[in-house]
């Protein structure tokens, strides 16, 4: 019984690479979802990380999320991701108003030697579980995106990797002198992902 | 909306120095956590807040030991809105505003803002000065946002030029003339807005697109435009109505005290129409002719909900024709508790020197809250009555 247990508790790098890319499409998905880049009745709600969790059923945002978790899925099998990062933009003037940002450390031993590490789903369910509570809470301090936008993101890999053929090289699309919040973070003990949105504190008495 | 959904990559190139997210992760560096225990008790700002800020407010207003400074810095900033010499007395006023929208996250009645707002429109109206300020239009909207039945604000601002250059100005008035369904009156003040060239006209633009693309999604409605733009009645008003004819209605129906003010009372508001047509030329006319002093907020509307509750079988409610005994005035009688920590600083600020002059008195909660509740039901009624549009 008892070693049953342990047995369970075991994450592989693979195992780990599909929770990390999962929870990337969920958070995007969160992301577009409370920020409102795209219409509130394109979202159906999901049971997810015991939470109620809002997936697009735009055909366009979905495949480009689709495609983006399996890219992404590739990268961290390969412990080469470093960061990734969900950009808003004015769709008027492409000027950035929002980042967020997921920074991923790898435990490179398990991607140089195979070995495996220990940690139960459930921990990592409930990690994961405070981050997204925090996104959809994130209106207390974040300014009203009151224009039409965009999102593009952003992934920050080894320089040895090839860019794939439906991505391009960008700039960073930093946004000058933000407000950054750093939120919760979770660790699947072989990918950390720490997470921090910065965002333009807009100065309303400017002239 | 979007549809730029390009993947893009960015290798990790020469970047020599770290940029400042990576370094605020990379510092440590902790962002309290009471935004998120507390999100219930804070007020979205179109701005956004600085989350150090708001978790400091939000322990603050937690503790009454701590809330004190609160309190006390604000009058501080009151005091320098008195005592501000430069050469941009709107200046004192946002920073007073912004540090109260930040201080006081609820942003409910004892933070005093509508009552700050209120005074800070109030003493710049006239100036030719600042009736292009973007600034000074902003204290505006957000006053607006704040009361009961905005169209009164609107109208002011319409009838005095007050904005009229910025995009914004329109894109509100608009916004709320769509919220209370008149399609027909929100589409004039975007064409107003487009025919004054308003800046950023293309923001303007893009908002009126919008907009016609909703009032077409919209199912077919019956559109009560501009001839309707007196505040809109419901629910009492459909029973007062047929007892209108006979007699007056019980007070507890009245909620609409204005239609029949509108009619016996026509001849004083008929001062206010003439100036208009001097105004802009085109189709668009600042809608004037409805009253200005009976506004008939929310709060007049709904008086059942302020009824104090009691036995029904024992109590018989009085019949009188035609009085308006509101349940509002009765609920004033209900003493409010006052916690001790309160009525400590009551007595403070009594010893306190209260500057005569001084625009916002150190008024307790109590007064903020009376004061407050009393602009947003009628949000120019300390406006003398010959500012109102002539």
């Amino acid at each position: 019984m008892a070693a049953r247990t342990v047995a369970k508790d075991i994450i592989t790098l693979r195992g780990s690479a599909a929770i990390v890319s999962e929870f990337f499409g969920y958070a995007a998905n969160s992301i577009l979802y409370n920020r409102g880049v795209y219409p509130e009745e394109s979202f159906v709600k999901v049971k997810k990380y015991g939470l109620p969790m809002l997936l697009t059923e735009d055909e366009g945002v979905k495949s480009f999320i689709a495609n983006l978790t399996a890219q992404l899925s590739e990268w961290l099998e390969a412990g080469k991701l470093q960061r990734v990062v969900l950009v808003i933009m004015s769709k008027a003037t492409g000027e950035v108003l929002e980042r967020w940002n997921f920074s991923i450390e790898t435990d490179s031993e398990v991607v140089d030697k195979g070995v495996s590490r220990e940690k139960s789903d459930k921990e990592i369910m409930r990690e994961i579980q405070a981050i997204m509570r925090q996104i959809a809470s994130s209106i207390t301090y974040l300014p009203c995106l009151d224009e039409p936008c965009v999102f593009d993101v952003l992934a920050y890999t080894d320089k040895d990797v090839a860019v794939p053929f439906t991505w391009t090289e960008s700039d960073p699309k930093l946004i000058a002198n933000p407000q950054m919040v750093k939120l919760h973070s979770f660790d699947t003990k072989i990918h950390k992902v720490d997470t921090l949105v910065s965002y333009k504190n807009d100065e309303w008495d400017e002239p | 909306m979007s549809d730029s959904c390009v993947g893009l990559k960015m290798a990790e190139g020469e970047v020599e120095k770290m940029d400042p997210e990576t370094e605020f992760l990379a510092s440590k560096r902790r962002s309290g956590n009471e935004w998120e225990m507390f999100k219930e008790n804070v007020r979205p700002l179109k701005r956004g807040r600085n989350v150090n800020l708001l978790n400091h407010a939000l322990n603050s207003h937690t503790h009454n030991t701590l809330r004190k400074p609160l309190l006390q810095h604000r009058s501080k900033l009151i005091q320098a809105i008195h005592h501000y010499q430069g050469h941009d007395p709107l200046l004192p006023w946002l920073q007073c505003i912004k540090w109260v929208q930040e201080a006081f996250p609820p942003g409910g009645d004892s933070s005093g803002l509508v009552v700050i707002y209120e005074q800070c429109v109030r003493a710049f109206w006239h100036s030719e000065r600042y009736k292009d300020d973007l600034r000074y239009l902003k204290v505006w909207l957000e006053y607006a946002d704040n009361c009961f039945d905005a169209d009164v604000i609107y109208a002011f601002l319409d009838a005095n030029g007050i904005g009229k250059t910025h995009s914004d100005f329109y894109i509100s008035y608009a916004l709320h003339l769509e919220s209370k369904n008149k399609f027909k009156a929100a589409n004039q003040i975007f064409d107003l807005g487009i025919s004054r060239n308003a800046e950023p006209v293309e923001k303007l633009k893009a908002a009126y697109r919008q907009f016609l693309a909703r009032s077409m999604a919209r199912p077919k409605a019956v559109d009560d435009s501009v001839e309707k733009l007196a505040p809109t009645r419901s629910f009492g008003t459909v029973l007062a109505k047929g007892e209108n004819r006979d007699r007056a209605p019980l007070s507890t129906l009245n909620c609409d005290p204005s239609v029949k003010n509108d009619r016996t009372r026509a001849a004083p508001f008929s001062i206010y129409k003439d100036s208009v047509a001097t105004g802009d030329a085109g189709t668009h006319q600042p809608d004037l002719s409805h009253s200005w002093l009976t506004l008939g907020a929310r709060a007049d509307r709904n008086k059942e909900n302020n009824a104090i509750p009691g036995k029904w079988k024992s109590y018989k409610i009085p019949q009188r024709p035609g009085t308006r005994t509101g349940g509002a005035t009765a609920s004033a009688v209900i003493p409010v508790f006052v916690d001790e920590e309160c009525q400590d600083l009551q007595s403070l600020k009594a010893e306190g020197v209260k500057s005569s002059s001084l625009k916002i008195r150190q008024e307790d909660d109590k007064d903020l809250k009376r004061e407050t509740e009393l602009l947003r039901k009628n949000p120019l009624r300390n406006f003398p009555q010959n500012s109102l549009p002539r």
